[in-house]
């Protein structure tokens, strides 16, 4: 029964920041909707991120592999085929999911530690990859032959990603999947035993996240106009995103969001000094680890309840 | 149709499960068919654990066939195994921490079947867990349930994969009288024409109570197999199994009487004075100070209070038992005393120092050591770096005598010490973790179940250690399930129940006073008097 409503409340909340979101370009200028392009990427990649490593125990640093591999696809299906952006998007996704179907055999061999190191050398793999084949454009990259639409088309092709992923997380924590999710990072061998497929389980995380950072990386090269392989494949993807999760709150519902919001706004209020904003991310990583190991909202969540307790205990009293 | 009914639902042919050199199974072939019950016993380390392993899919077997309804299994991984109908249960729980009681079986429910109606679910949920006694702790978080609610639970969700096979992997262990016999008449409920069921046990009642045939597993190899009743009365079985001791009822009686002679007989004078590099030199304690006093000791975890004001007191060189019923608060109380969890109220001196609510490993530097119910033992160290970690603080010559000392108490633990910690039996484990306590040199070991879930010729073994210790005057407190083996070895008892001491006194008043019986056995009461009587008719 709670479970139901807590379904029903994240899908009315989700609809209800969508239909207000879209609606930001007609009242905000450049720099927010810059601000809340940014934020939907960044939140796309983390939900994917979270989902791998708060509810099936993988982590990934492989986020820039499919970051790369949706922004040469986007620009590679739009140069060559003209596709509709749309359609761009949806492809970015497939190829997304495919690459994890495809090296997913190899990559879940690896438990633990291995499996991370495993997804960083995807994502080093992939960029020598585009370095060396000059169909790719090598190491300048790919420019978009067409100019890009305008930003508020952008940011709500970006909303929209973001929602979608959003949505998908819901269905994947709210519901009964979640429990097997769960299972399987808690305990994969008991998780066996009891029927689930460990592998299918990691597999379907794995994909759903690949797709999801595709196309978020799609968006992403459609609003640069130009790639190149350093930095569509560079590990700052990876790191910023598990940085965003971990401050927000790793394996927690709103985990990506806070962490995605208050990254980017960190950012944006260090903007002039570059050194301190990274000086201060790794800070506050610091601090957070070691006195928050379950991040803003677990801290938060922890604190409510505290003082929700006392209110309760004051009352008989 | 008579056919399927006589053949069997699942077939061992010629198993085998190697571990390099180490044949942990060896040619075993078993039979299962429909609506029966097999249980397999053994003394610890025979293979049982293993062979559960090897049908449930935990384990790839080294040779052999597994057929499931003529079907070769023996290649599925675990989960295929378990939606084809095979349901196990582990013998040290492993519940999903972080869920609910009902969200561990969904687990199953929905692994098997995605799309099965949320209502449908619930029901046989509810069904299950009522069942299985879990429908009041439905809601609660596996991680508060206790070692024999979990156990339950590792039944329940067995349950909830609907199998045809069940595997019961020392289910029974550290089950009360009339724990028991729920557990048998629940065994009993499982079983319909569809059904075969395994069972592993120590509990022999269990055993006999529920199997039509067994196997005696000895050092991976069926050593006999037959009709339970004629293998239970077999010489061969119980030289394997117990031990070369006969009735073990006898020897109680006589042991409650003169605690500390029996225990003694046929120690090596020259061991005990090793051990001495293992214990804490015995201070005089100024002024008549007691080692460890609780007062009004209260705690709990979250909403449960289990001790509701416990007062003790521990002299120097003493050895006490604390006994009770399942959830009696027993573990609690040794966690209380270690500083596992803190009291809600009342004051714990150690040595007259007050250290209530400090953190264990505070109460770890005052000489207390702890041997942990289920072990707790680092599966990626070796033993003797098991034992060594135990022993940081010492110089290297201590902890030289010192392992010496462990190793002279258990001299398997030399044989293994540079094993793998948890690569070892059952009872090999425990005394391992009984060796990693004592490598601290403690003023006082609190000894929580170490006989749960051992062979009875194990717990020998593990008891007469004990009693070797407490002739070099360790002060020590023994939580045990067994009464007859406590009583045996301590100077002093408390029996606790419902988180209150409810008896305490030597062990010949305790053992002579007729509440006890009636604290620990509770509704097996009714029980009692045949048991009686078919001793008087022998």
């Amino acid at each position: 029964m709670n479970a139901r409503v807590g379904f029903s409340i994240e899908v009315a909340a989700l609809v209800i920041a969508f239909f207000v979101l879209w609606f930001l370009p007609d009242v905000t200028g450049d720099y927010w909707l810059q601000l809340g392009f940014r934020i939907c990427i960044y939140l796309t990649l983390a939900h994917g991120w979270n989902l791998m490593a708060g509810s099936a125990g993988l982590v990934s640093l492989g986020t820039s592999c499919f970051v790369g591999l949706g922004a040469y696809v986007a620009v590679e299906s739009l140069n060559g085929f003209g596709l509709p952006l749309p359609l761009v998007l949806v492809l970015c996704g497939v190829a997304g999911g495919l690459l994890a179907v495809l090296v997913s055999p190899a990559l879940f061999r690896l438990r633990g530690l291995y499996f991370t190191v495993g997804t960083l050398a995807l994502s080093e793999l992939l960029r020598l990859l585009m370095v060396n084949v000059s169909t790719f454009g090598g190491a300048t990259g790919l420019f978009l032959q067409e100019d890009p639409p305008a930003l508020p088309v952008l940011f709500r092709y970006a909303l929209v990603v973001a929602v979608v992923a959003s949505a998908a997380i819901t269905l994947c924590a709210r519901t009964r999947v979640s429990v097997i999710f769960r299972a399987v990072r808690d305990d994969e061998d008991a998780a066996a035993q009891m029927g689930v497929r460990p592998f299918r389980v990691k597999l379907g995380a794995f994909v759903l996240a690949s797709a999801l950072g595709a196309a978020a990386g799609g968006i992403q090269a459609v609003k640069l106009g130009a790639i190149e392989p350093y930095g569509m494949f560079g590990l700052q993807w990876a790191i910023d995103v598990l940085s965003m999760v971990i401050i927000g709150g790793v394996g927690l519902r709103l985990g990506p969001l806070i962490g995605a919001l208050f990254v980017v706004i960190l950012g944006e209020l260090l903007a002039d000094y570059p050194e301190a904003h990274i000086a201060a991310a790794g800070l506050i990583l610091i601090v957070l680890i070691r006195f928050a190991p379950h991040g803003i909202v677990g801290f938060a969540a922890h604190w409510l309840s505290l003082k929700l307790l006392k209110s309760l205990k004051r009352v008989p009293a | 149709m008579t056919e399927s009914t006589t053949a069997p639902m699942l077939e061992v042919r010629g198993l085998v499960k190697r571990y390099g050199g180490l044949v942990a199974i060896d040619q075993v072939n078993l039979e299962f068919r429909p609506g029966t019950i097999t249980g397999v016993i053994g003394p610890n380390g025979a293979g049982k654990s293993t062979l559960i392993g090897l049908i449930g899919g935990a384990i790839a077997p080294s040779a052999g066939m597994i057929l499931l309804n003529g079907r070769d299994i023996s290649r599925l991984p675990a989960s295929e195994r378990a939606r084809a109908g095979i349901g196990r249960t582990y013998q040290i729980p492993r519940p999903f921490l972080d869920m609910s009681v009902a969200e561990n079986l969904e687990v199953a429910q929905y692994s098997l079947a995605p799309f099965v109606p949320a209502s449908v679910a619930r029901e046989e949920r509810e069904a299950l867990l009522a069942r299985t006694g879990l429908a009041d702790v439905a809601s609660l978080q596996a991680r508060a349930l206790p070692l024999l609610r979990r156990k339950r639970l590792e039944v329940a969700r067995a349950l909830a994969l609907k199998p045809r096979v069940v595997l019961l992997d020392e289910v029974g262990a550290g089950l009360v009288d009339s724990e028991i016999t729920e557990l048998i008449a629940l065994i009993h409920s499982l079983l319909d024409s569809n059904t075969a069921i395994l069972i592993v046990e120590h509990v022999l009642r269990v055993v006999r109570e529920c199997c039509a045939r067994c196997m005696v597993l000895n050092f991976g190899k069926p050593l006999i197999e037959g009709p339970t009743a004629a293998i239970l009365s077999s010489d061969q079985v119980a030289a394997v199994y117990l031990g070369t001791g006969g009735d073990r009822q006898t020897i109680v009686a006589d042991t409650a009487q003169d605690a500390i002679s029996t225990v003694h007989v046929g120690a090596p004078e020259a061991e005990a004075s090793v051990l001495a590099s293992l214990t804490a030199p015995v201070v005089a304690s100024a002024g008549g100070v007691a080692l460890l006093q609780l007062a009004g000791i209260r705690a709990g975890y979250g909403q449960a209070r289990v001790l509701q004001g416990i007062d003790l007191t521990v002299e120097t060189g003493q050895a006490i038992a604390i006994l009770g019923a399942n959830g009696a608060g027993k573990t609690t109380l040794a966690r209380a005393i270690t500083g596992a969890i803190s009291p809600s109220a009342g004051t714990l001196l150690i040595g007259g120092q007050d250290v209530s609510g400090r953190a264990p490993h505070q109460i770890a530097k005052l000489g207390v050591a702890h041997c942990m119910e289920g072990r707790r033992i680092f599966p990626t160290l070796s033993v003797e770096e098991n034992l060594r970690i135990a022993a940081r603080n010492a110089d290297a010559v201590a902890v030289r005598a010192r392992l010496e000392a462990v190793y002279d108490l258990f001299p398997i633990l030399a044989d293994r010490r540079s094993q793998g910690g948890t690569a070892m039996s059952g009872g090999q484990q425990q005394m391992l973790a009984i060796g990693r306590a004592l490598m601290a040199r403690p003023k006082l070991v609190i000894f929580d179940e170490i006989s749960l879930g051992l062979a009875p010729i194990v717990m020998d073994k593990l008891y007469e250690a004990l009693a070797l210790l407490k002739e070099e005057r360790m002060t020590m407190i023994v939580i045990e399930q067994d009464v007859d083996r406590a009583l045996a070895l301590v100077d002093h008892v408390y029996v606790l129940e419902h988180g209150r001491i409810a008896l305490s006194g030597t062990p010949k008043q305790i053992f002579a006073d007729p509440r006890l019986r009636h604290i620990y056995i509770g509704a097996a009461e009714d029980a009692a008097p045949s048991k009686g009587l078919a001793h008087a008719t022998c």
